[in-house]
This record gives structure tokens, sequence and C-alpha cells, in this order.
């Protein structure tokens, strides 16, 4: 449904796509997470056709976006993080602007507005103007607006950013209703347990680039195909490094605060002679244990956040 | 065919009275400045008759009180439109849909100016009442309404190019206005310089510059409705309206308003090309096939 091939965009110097790849089949929702500043806005903006590239090629419904940009407008509803909303307009008579720039027909207007009202929740509003609603309200109507011309992709950017817990269960109902209606989802997020619950795969972007992409246990398998294991230390965290660093199935150390955590490609035979072997050497070891894996470390892991770049 | 981004203002401004109270306070201050003209040039009260000449210096009056006002108002009006949408962080929610760039710049002007377009248009009883008292037929009505729309859609089209080139709003405003004041005063300054250096103040016949002066424009009109017989402009040296060996063929505000449409199509033409989020500059327009650039950084 959407594929995109070797984007770039260039700032300046800065690159905030640097070579993205990414293919999403019809009809899933695809989560695409990072941290802040890696890119997530700026390849939906591309993709909505708000922003020019520097090189790259994208194809939705296997149609060029590029050569064909008004014809890919109508497939896509896009929604992004910030937006405004007419203050002198209100609930209905907004969707019905966005309407009458599709062309929808008044009869069949009517029937459009009421429903994605329903769907959205907003149906008791209709008559409200659009300024005086809540921003989780606004985020909704913003969802409606998007869906008016019936596209067949949605790019949201972090719809559910600024809601509270319950408008955030709310706002994931809506999507799943979307998905069964058949539509095909790009959309970003922060929150990582939200997004591994509904989606059907996600993409971890940093810097730019996709890090890595998946369902979220593939993504689980990728990361982890070796054990973690969480070593608590109260001292002598250096030499307990240095100890680690002497296995050559021990890899991927790093180390926090009195913290290591380190990949072990090995069975618990080999687990128990590391730890023996730190306890021998006077290492003050507090806790060893294995982790399971989530997606939180997951992404901790493979990206590097907005500091390092 | 049908505006969306057009109908939808429209819906929004005339809904409140606001519109129709501005309008009925111009029409009185019109009526008013009317009747007072003809009042200063009418003091005989026992005069049986009515004199054309009475109706013809309310009509001089009333038009170019009006003209002033397209001129202050529509910058006011338009300068706003793409820079305020951008400010409320509306304009990403209209280009993304499949609308057309030029329809959006086209519908963003016509829906600005719509106020500026009704004080026009709701005067022109005005102007058929003096019209009824004899003096001025209905063609050069038709001909002063001709250019105050044209005047207006330039004026406007002005605004609406410095409010796609510039974020705020008040950074257009302030340029569209700069450059309005370039055409009607700035214009005449460098014709004075020219004229001094290299004619020595002896120019016969119409700077060329002033066909996009929309002071001179005005001028012309009135000057060529009723024969100068107020006086001419010969204190402007190259403004010249009545010089039988300067210039002759086509008036002076009729190639006013061909400069006008031309500048408002240069206007309209580049806001919708830096409007397109695919073709931010004219240069890319002129390039056709864009050509991707792919220079990987490395990481
Ligand atoms: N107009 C711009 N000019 C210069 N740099 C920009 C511009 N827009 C974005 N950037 C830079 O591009 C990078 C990517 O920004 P983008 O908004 O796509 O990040 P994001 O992944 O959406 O982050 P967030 O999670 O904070 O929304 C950032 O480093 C940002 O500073
Ligand atoms: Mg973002």
């Amino acid at each position: 449904m959407l594929e995109i091939k070797n984007l770039y965009k260039r700032y300046g110097k800065f690159y905030a796509v640097n070579g993205l790849n990414l293919a999403i089949p019809e009809g899933e929702i695809f989560g695409f997470v990072g941290p802040n500043g890696a890119g997530k806005s700026t390849t939906m903006k591309i993709v909505s056709g708000l922003l020019a590239p520097n090189g790259g090629e994208i194809y939705v419904d296997g149609v060029d976006a590029f050569k064909h940009n008004r014809q890919i407008k109508e497939k896509i509803g896009y929604m992004p993080d910030f937006f405004g909303v007419y203050d002198d307009l209100k609930v209905d008579e907004y969707l019905d602007f966005y309407a009458s720039i599709y062309k929808i027909k008044d009869k069949d207007r009517k029937k459009i507005i009421s429903d994605l009202l329903e769907l959205v929740d907003l149906g008791h509003k209709r008559d409200s103007y659009v300024d005086n609603l809540s921003r989780g309200m606004k985020q909704r109507l913003c969802l409606a607006r998007s869906l008016i011309h019936n596209p067949k992709l949605l790019i949201l950017d972090e719809p559910a950013s600024g809601l509270d817990p319950r408008a955030r269960v709310e706002m994931k109902a809506i999507l799943r209703n979307l998905k069964d209606m058949g539509k095909t989802i790009l959309i970003s997020s922060h929150i990582l347990s939200e997004l591994a619950e509904m989606c059907t795969s996600i993409g971890i972007i940093d810097s730019g680039k996709i890090v890595i992409s998946g369902t979220v246990s593939e993504i689980m398998q990728q990361i982890y195909s070796k054990k973690v294991v969480k070593i608590k230390v109260s001292d002598k965290l250096d030499d307990a490094v240095l100890i680690l660093k002497e296995f050559p199935f021990v890899d991927k150390i790093t180390v926090g605060e009195n913290i290591i955590q380190a990949g072990f490609d090995a069975g618990d035979e080999e687990m128990s002679r590391v730890l023996a072997a730190l306890v021998g050497r006077s290492i003050p070891v507090v806790t060893f244990a294995q982790m399971d894996g989530n997606l939180e470390d997951v992404f901790m892991k493979v990206t590097k956040g907005e500091e390092q770049q | 065919m049908i505006n969306p981004v057009l109908m939808k203002e429209i819906k929004v401004k005339m809904r409140s009275w606001k519109a129709a109270g501005i309008i009925g306070l111009y029409l009185l201050i019109l009526a008013a400045v009317a009747w007072f003209i003809t009042y200063l040039n009418n003091n005989d009260m026992y005069s049986a008759t009515i004199n054309p000449q009475f109706s013809i210096g309310a009509y001089t009056g009333i038009a170019v009180i009006q003209f002033i006002l397209i001129l202050f108002i529509v910058p006011a009006l338009t300068a706003g439109a793409i820079a305020g949408e951008r400010e409320r962080q509306t304009l990403d929610l209209i280009l993304c849909t499949k609308l057309k760039p030029r329809t959006i710049i086209v519908g963003k002007l016509l829906a600005s100016m719509s106020h500026a377009i009704l004080l026009i248009v709701a005067s022109i009883p005005m102007f058929s009442i003096v019209f009824l008292y004899g003096g001025i037929s209905v063609l050069e009505i038709a001909q002063l309404f001709g250019f105050y729309m044209i005047t207006a859609i330039m004026a406007g089209s002005v605004g609406i190019f410095f409010s796609t080139y510039v974020k705020k709003t008040i950074a257009a405003t302030v340029l569209t206005y700069a450059l309005g004041i370039f055409m009607c005063f700035g214009t005449l300054f460098i014709a004075a310089v020219y004229i001094r250096v290299f004619y020595n103040y002896d120019y016969q016949g119409y700077f060329p510059l002033f066909f996009a002066n929309p002071l001179a424009g005005f001028s012309s009109l009135l000057m060529d409705q009723f024969g100068g017989q107020y006086g001419g402009l010969n204190f402007i040296p190259g403004l010249n309206f009545t010089n039988p060996y300067g210039y002759k063929g086509t008036d002076p505000w009729l190639i006013n308003i061909y400069v006008d449409l031309g500048i408002t199509v240069v206007m309209l033409f580049l806001a919708s090309i830096k409007i397109n989020p695919i073709k931010r500059n004219i240069f890319s327009f002129l390039k056709r096939k864009r050509k991707a650039e792919i220079i990987p950084k490395p990481n």
C-alpha cells in the first residue's frame, strides 16, 4: 500500500531523513516509533505531499507519489502532529468545508459527516464551534477530517499525544475500527506499549533511518536472539565490566549507574560460571538476573536519542 | 466552478452583522460627502435648475475617496490571508487536500478582499444617483468601477504574494504597503530624478513608469472623463495628460489596467508556486522535471 524507497530530506547540511526504506502492506497498522527528532514527522509530511524530499521514491497503492501528486492526495488522509482549527466554524461546517474540497455531493455529504461524527464520537457536538472543543475532541475532529474523502491510507502523526488515558483508549478503539474498515494506517507515537498492542507491525526510526522493523515478536527475536542479563553491583563497576569482557560469549555490554546489561550467547552453565567469576573476584554483586525483552528496552537499545546525534 | 475556500469564508463572513454595519456606515459617509460637495457648489438656493457641474463635483469627490479607501484597506485585508493560515496552523490541512495551489490562492484572494469588493459594489447605487442628476454617463460609471475592481485585485494579489513569501502577517502587511507606496509615490520620485537628469525637466509626454502607478492611472481616468476641466497635473513632470504633443494612443488609464492585470497574474502565479510544497520556487518550476539528488551522509 505504501512503499518508501531511499528517502532523503536535508535541512542545510543536516539529514532529517537519511535513506529511509519502508513497505507497508494493505490493511496493516504500522507503528512508527523513534526518539524526538528522528524524522517521523518529516517522513509523514513528505508522504502526504507537504514537503519535497531531496531524493527517493514513494509509491502509494502502486502510484508514484511525485509524478501523480494530486491523485495520491485522494488516497491519503493526513493528520498532522500540530494543527489549528478555524475558530469561526461549527463542527459540521468544518467537515462540510473539507467535503466541498473533495466535491462530495450534497446529498451524500450529510450522511458522510454524520457517520464520521458518529465514528469519532462527536455527534453531540456538531453544532458547537470548533474552537470551543477540548483538545481531545479537536484531535478526533481532525481525524474525522482526514477521513472525509474515504482515503485508503491514513497517516496519523501522534494522534494520541496530549490526550488523557481515557481519551487514549477511545482513540485506540477508533483506530481499531478503522482497521476493520480496511484502512492501512501509518501511525507515529512515543508510547511503545500502546503501539505494541495496536499495531500489526512496527518500525523503529532513528536519525532518519529505519533501524529495525517487523512485527513486535519478530523485533524481539531479532534483538534478543541472546539472553540479556542485568547485573547490579554495589561497587567496582569497572572491574565487573573487565571481567565480563573476558568471556567470549558475552557481548553488547552497556553500563548504567551500578547496572550492567549484557548479552549472553550461552546456556545456563556458562552464566553460572560468569557469576562465580564475578563473586570469586570479590565484586559485590547485588542482582544477576535474566531480563524479559520488552519494547522499551528494544527502543533504548536501537536508538541513540537526540542528545547523541 | 465554485471555489470551496471562497465559499467557506463568504459563508462565515456574511454570518455576522459586522459586514452589513460597516457597509451601511460607509455608504452614509459617501452620501454625506456627496451632499456636502453639492452644497458647497450650490449656494444659490433660488436656482431652480440643477447644474451638472455640481454632480460632477460630487462624483469626483466620492470617486477619489473610494479609490483611496481601496488602496488603504485591500493590502490590510489580503496580506494576512496565507500567512494567517500558516500562523494558525491550518495551512497544511488545506495543502494536503487535492485542492490545486492556484485554487487556494485565488480563493484566499477573493475571500480576503470580499469586504472590499462588497463596499465597491454597494456604492454603485450611490454613483447612480449622481448619474440621475446628469453630467455623467453610464459608460463613465462602468469605467470607474472597472478601474476600481482591477486596482483592488492588483493590490490584493500583491498582498497575497507577500503573504505566501513571508511567514508573518505583520511583515507581509508592511511589505505590501511598502510596495504600494513605491508604486504610488516612489515612481513619482524616480520620474522626477530621471527627467531632471536626462531631460532637464523638459519632458513632453507620459512617463512609462506611471503605467504602474494607480494614482496616475486614476487621475488619467478622471481627466479623460472630464476633459481636464479641473486642470492637468502638469506640475508633475512626465504626468502630462493634456499635452497635445505628448502621449498619444490608448488612454493611460487603460494601459494602467493592462499593467495591473499583468502584475496580478505574475503575483498570483508566483504565490501558487510558493505555496505548492512540491515546487517551492520558480526555478524548480522552470526545471520541469525534478531531479532527485541523492547525497547519502556518511554515518
Ligand atoms: N523546517 C526545518 N528546518 C530545519 N530543521 C528541521 C525542520 N523541520 C524539522 N527539522 C529537523 O529535522 C529533524 C526531524 O524532525 P521531525 O519533526 O521529523 O522529528 P520527529 O521524529 O517527528 O520528532 P518528534 O518525536 O519530536 O515529533 C529534527 O532534528 C528537526 O530539528
Ligand atoms: Mg513529530
